[in-house]
């Protein structure tokens, strides 16, 4: 499985890990939302695709807006959501 | 006459006064906060955990020279001179729109500081508001254009706090009629559902128009100890330090640690918060690659000139 991570700011009733699905970026932040349908005005657009407002860190390595439908999440990996206002 | 959306300016102004500056004295404070603030915290009942707050600790010396900062943060019309003598456009125009609040985070297509509501909006009658939607190489434009520099984090926490410790630029008793927050607007909001639901008016009436206020509108009773105004809350404001912890051993919120070393600090909260994200000590910090949005601003530093020196800056 795969870890995504929201910051405190973020996180829905204090809860900031969530697990899915191996898959790309893309794929695991959609299954996410799917999951969690209360965070898709915040991720995804009218289309169901990622925003690019917010960046993503997998394992603790940027992904370009442009790179997360190639980049793969593996098992035990994390996949970080970070607002580009962090902390506060 | 110049013509920046509906800002109309009578020409190139003079340039921002020196007299706008106030000279920090050298010398060592203490930046960051003590246990005993995240302990408050803790107690507040705020929205928050500990690890949330813990970048700001632990709290350390920190040395510095006689510096000038600007009093207010920049103006919409200071702003518009710079755009008018330069031709500037910012990362927002660029990128054809910028981020404002409506039920989340959103990016509003044509906010930028003369549309800080997107299209439609205008910054007439804003003239001395602080501008926003301001990234940070437009702050940095702006201020070597000006002949001055982003203050550092530590200078930006100095000039709010003054040499000693304090919650707030005028001392340790929250007082909601001194500073442009939520607080002050919304009057007494307890939570984020009383958050959004104030917030839901403003913008049903208005759309999301900025809630910022006259830089100085809340001095004197609301300036540091060293006279700068508008420390707490209406625009977040730029520093030029790139985001770090002040100990290696420091844990908090991951995502927190996920953008040291990427991100630049902000400092002073803005009128969309409560008492402890305005706090002289409380850290953010923000995308420096093009990003803003319509409550995010900037003041300008300097380095003090020799005493009886005459300043070269803009």
């Amino acid at each position: 499985m795969v870890t995504v991570l929201l910051s405190a700011g973020w996180a829905h009733r204090g809860q900031k890990t969530f697990a899915c699905h191996e898959g790309t970026v893309r794929d695991v932040i959609r299954e996410f939302v799917e999951s969690y349908p209360h965070y898709r005005r915040r991720l995804l657009d009218d289309d169901g695709e990622p925003l690019t407002y917010y960046n993503v860190y997998l394992d603790g390595d940027l992904v370009e807006a442009t790179d997360r439908s190639r980049v793969a999440a593996p098992a035990d990996s994390t996949v970080a959501i970070v607002p580009p206002l962090a902390g506060g | 006459m110049t013509s920046l959306g509906d800002l109309h300016t009578t020409g190139p102004t003079a340039p921002p006064a020196r007299a706008t500056m106030v000279r920090v004295p050298g010398g060592t404070f203490l930046q960051g906060s003590p246990e005993r603030t995240l302990d408050w915290l803790e107690a507040e009942g705020q929205a928050f955990p500990r690890d949330w707050f813990t970048d700001e600790t632990p709290q350390r010396p920190v040395t510095l020279r006689d510096y000038l900062i600007d009093r207010y943060p920049v103006t919409v019309t200071e702003f518009a001179d710079f755009v008018a003598r330069t031709g500037y456009v910012t990362s927002a125009e660029r990128a054809g729109g910028s981020m404002v609040y409506s039920d989340y985070w959103e990016i509003r297509e044509g906010a930028c500081w003369h549309r800080p509501a997107g299209y439609g909006s205008g910054v007439r009658n804003r003239g001395d508001h602080p501008v926003v939607h301001i990234s940070y190489p437009d702050a940095e434009a702006y201020a070597t254009w000006a002949g001055k520099r982003l203050p550092t984090e530590s200078e930006w926490e100095r000039a709010a706090t003054g040499r000693a410790y304090r919650l707030w630029p005028w001392g340790d008793t929250w007082d909601p009629t001194r500073a442009n927050t939520a607080e002050w607007t919304g009057g007494s909001l307890r939570g984020l559902d009383e958050w959004r639901k104030w917030w839901s008016g403003i913008h049903n009436a208005q759309g999301p128009v900025p809630q910022t206020t006259p830089v100085g509108a809340f001095s004197p009773h609301g300036d540091s100890p060293d006279g700068c105004a508008d420390m707490t809350g209406n625009v977040y404001e730029w520093t030029s330090t790139t985001a770090h912890l002040y100990a290696p051993e420091t844990r908090c919120d991951p995502t927190i640690h996920l953008v040291m070393g990427r991100f630049r600090a902000i400092r002073g909260g803005s009128w969309m918060n409560f008492r402890y994200q305005v706090r002289c000590a409380e850290r953010l910090y923000g995308d420096p690659t093009g990003w803003s949005n319509f409550a995010l601003g900037f003041r300008c530093a300097d380095d003090a000139p020799e005493s009886g020196a005459e300043h070269h800056g803009r």
